[in-house]
């Protein structure tokens, strides 16, 4: 038994959660975008997840961050919605 | 090095000042304001470049130090008995954050009921917290231990208290050898290690999972065991620096030939000199050991020093409810299976109860005559 | 001031891969404000959702210096920080302490009314989801009259504490609502705090759709209807000068109201004096 290589002050990495997360497993529901020049960019600041980006090229989610809240897709036109678990239904 | 007329407060004071501290969060308590009192004017004299922030609680005051010390800034405060409780969530968090703080404490007995006397219950409630903790005999080792603490805290990157008792030192004026300020800052050199640091960003204290809550603190308890290895070795460059004569984990006082010992910390360790004075004198072999390092505990050093002892008398400044005094308890506990060495612990001046020669010559006697071995005996009732 | 939401900092200091719940209002308000305080920040954040989500391990989804503090005394942590900037000549950090409402209004107050009188160079941003929603949703002081919580099934029976007045009632530099529905006037608020030289208080609505009965996507449209409704004023208190900095369109309070499954057992004559009291304040009359 070795004791683990930890920092001297209890902390963690910044942004190390960043590369780590992937919140595929959390959603139940995706936003895709449909009509990128239709998003409104204040939903960057309405994502809890920093999972949206809008800016000249257009509109576009990591689906690594996305945890499926649906926000965007709430308060912006040319999001939508969709299932992520399209096959037959009664399977879980 | 000049000689002062001062009390342990001011000596505290003045110790924390020759250190240079930069931040000093403190709430006025009583015996412990005065040292607080005395730092503030240094830093509204302009002697000492620090800033104070004048916190709501002894909570905050400990809580402000850590942000100093987190920041990176060299952070002191003082406080005692119900102020310490108070803090007691914030004490045991700055040591699991390894953050270099002194603090004073300037021993008070505990409510209820109130009392505003000297006592050790306040310390001993934070033995476990993993704060190193020294005790001083008399104003000199506040000073002394107050230097030292600073270089063995950042050194190790542990919290250490500075206990010296309330009124009996806090108040009491004796002579003080001031060192140098020069030789101080070569003995104090400063290296900052902010953990908050915007160009070194980390997020501390994050939640830490079972698989490795035990590791860190493995971690720290093997600072505070390294402790027993760097205090003897701070103490002997300090005196060596300053022509001290500063005791590191413990002191022995007439022990070479002795058979009975008494063990102690605090101020009573100077009026149980006293005692061995008078019993020597009258050809009993008596000895004295004072334990100036508490926590960590120095097991091994105590061991050495008693092993060829009949009788060890511990005097105890506190209780542990239904165990009974703190260091007695220790003592026992690390001389398990070392010998057949009678010890009794003594209960002695709790809430600033007689704790003179007189009570000390009782708890010896009690040690060697008693039935009731092994056991703790209450003087002064 | 306006924010031209095209052109924000891309850099994300904090929220991405962040572990709350999906819809967190807290993980919102966070993102909106960093992104005006940027990364010469040192946050202190006490015992919170906020202090949780941020990661665990050594892992953090912030990009500044991030302290999860204690419970009680963020705002002490922060005093101390500061002065330790000070102290080594460090002049362009901000330095914030980020409570919940318990850490801010309930067991931090002390710490949080003690460094708002010594006027210390700090923000203090309570983010207010109006229960412990760490502890999984109790009542406390910042509940407002009449909702439902974990340990209270019938209902809050006393009034929200009113923390902003109580905040300005310290003199201090700058204290303000804001609302996580309404970035822009969020953003421009830590823009001014960020400036003054003593202590500024924010006070964001930020709901919690477990603690409150909503779904996760409503969390902006119900933080927006609080707003509108009147319930949740928008104002700022800058060195003594009070304004509203938002006019709302007074939806009913009930639209706000009946959105949440917290006020479900609502009365009609609750419902309606609750209207009452928010035409009264806003000069409608009854």
């Amino acid at each position: 038994m070795a004791v683990k290589n930890l920092p001297i002050v209890p902390s963690g990495d910044p942004g190390a959660l960043v590369e780590a997360a992937n919140y595929a497993t959390w959603r139940i529901f995706r936003p895709v975008i449909t009509e990128s020049a239709k998003v409104n960019p204040i939903v960057t600041l309405y994502c809890p997840d920093g999972a949206i980006t809008v800016d000249e090229s257009g509109a576009e989610v990591n689906y690594k961050l996305c945890k499926g809240c649906g926000i965007c897709a709430k308060e912006s036109e040319g999001i939508q919605m969709v299932p992520e678990y399209t096959g037959p239904k009664g399977v879980f | 090095m000049n000689k002062v007329l001062i009390t342990g407060s001011e000596a505290a004071a003045l110790g924390a000042k020759l250190a240079k501290i930069e931040v000093l969060g403190y709430y006025p308590i009583t015996p412990a304001f005065p040292a607080m009192e005395r730092l503030s004017k240094y830093i509204e004299d302009g002697e000492l470049n620090c800033k104070f922030i004048r916190v709501e609680s002894d909570h905050s005051a400990l809580a402000s130090v850590l942000g100093g010390s987190l920041a990176g800034a060299r952070s002191y405060t003082v406080t005692n008995s119900q102020g310490l409780l108070l803090m007691t969530e914030v004490v045991y968090h700055a040591a699991g954050l390894r953050q270099p703080i002194v603090m004073g404490v300037a021993n008070r007995a505990l409510s209820a009921p109130h009392s505003r006397f000297p006592e050790h219950g306040d310390a001993v409630s934070q033995g476990a917290t993993g704060w190193i903790q020294l005790f001083s005999e008399n104003n000199q080792d506040v000073l002394d231990n107050t230097i030292q603490a600073f270089r063995v805290a950042e050194e190790l990157r542990t919290p250490v208290m500075v206990n010296y008792e309330g009124y009996l030192q806090s108040h009491t004026l004796e002579e003080v050898f001031v060192p140098d300020q020069g030789k101080v800052d070569a003995f104090l050199p400063l290296k900052r290690m902010p953990a908050l640091d915007v160009t070194n960003p980390r997020g501390v204290n994050t939640v830490a999972g079972p698989d490795v809550y035990t590791d860190y603190k493995y971690i720290q308890n093997a600072a505070m065991e390294q402790a027993l290895e760097l205090i003897p070795k701070v103490a002997a460059d300090y005196n060596r620096e300053f022509g001290a004569n500063s005791c590191g984990l413990i002191e022995g006082y007439m022990m070479d030939d002795a058979e009975h010992a008494i063990v102690a910390m605090g101020s009573i360790v100077g009026t149980a000199r006293l005692l061995v004075d008078e019993l020597r004198k009258q050809g009993k072999k008596i000895g004295l050991v004072k334990v100036k390092t508490w926590r960590p505990f120095p097991a091994q050093a105590v061991n050495q020093i008693l092993k060829n002892v009949k009788y060890v008398t511990v005097l105890d400044k506190n209780i542990v409810f239904g165990v009974g005094g703190a260091l007695a308890t220790d003592i026992k506990a690390n001389l398990y299976g070392q010998g057949s060495m009678v010890i009794n612990g003594a209960i002695l001046g709790l809430g600033g109860g007689k704790c003179g020669v007189k009570e000390i010559k009782e708890a010896v006697d009690h040690t060697e005559s008693s039935e009731n071995k092994n056991r703790s005996e209450w003087i002064g009732l | 001031m306006t924010i031209d939401f095209k052109n924000l900092p891309k850099q994300e200091l904090f929220g991405q891969g962040n572990v709350g719940c999906k819809g967190c209002g807290a993980a919102i308000a966070g993102r909106q404000a960093m992104k005006v305080l940027g990364e010469r920040t040192i946050i202190t954040i006490p015992a919170s959702c906020m202090a949780t989500l941020g990661g665990n391990n050594t892992k953090t989804t912030w990009k500044t210096p991030f302290y999860h503090t204690l419970f009680e005394c963020a705002p002490a942590i922060s005093s101390g920080v500061r002065a330790a900037l000070e102290i080594q000549g460090i002049k362009d950090v901000n330095v914030v302490s980020w409570g919940g409402d318990a850490g801010s209004a309930d067991i931090g107050f002390q710490s949080l009314t003690g460094a708002a009188e010594r006027q210390e160079h700090i923000i203090h941003v309570l983010y207010d989801n109006e229960m412990y929603m760490n502890t999984g949703g109790q009542t406390g002081s910042q509940t407002p009259l009449y909702a439902i919580t974990s340990n209270g099934a019938l209902g809050k029976k006393v009034h929200k504490k009113n923390m902003l007045a109580i905040m300005e009632a310290h003199g201090i530099d700058y204290v303000a609502s804001a609302n996580i529905a309404y970035p822009e006037d969020l953003m421009n608020k830590f823009k001014k705090a960020a400036s003054k030289k003593g202590f500024s208080y924010i006070h964001i609505l930020a709901p919690c759709h477990r603690g409150w009965g909503i779904k996760p996507e409503e969390t902006i449209e119900v933080a927006r209807k609080a707003v509108e409704c009147g319930m949740w004023e928008l104002f700022e208190v800058d060195e003594g000068k009070r304004t509203r900095t938002y006019e709302p369109s007074f939806i009913p309070v009930a639209d706000y109201l009946k959105a949440q499954g917290r006020f479900k057992n609502l009365t009609a004559e609750q419902t309606a004096e609750l209207q009452k009291s928010v035409n009264k304040y806003y000069g409608k009359g009854e």
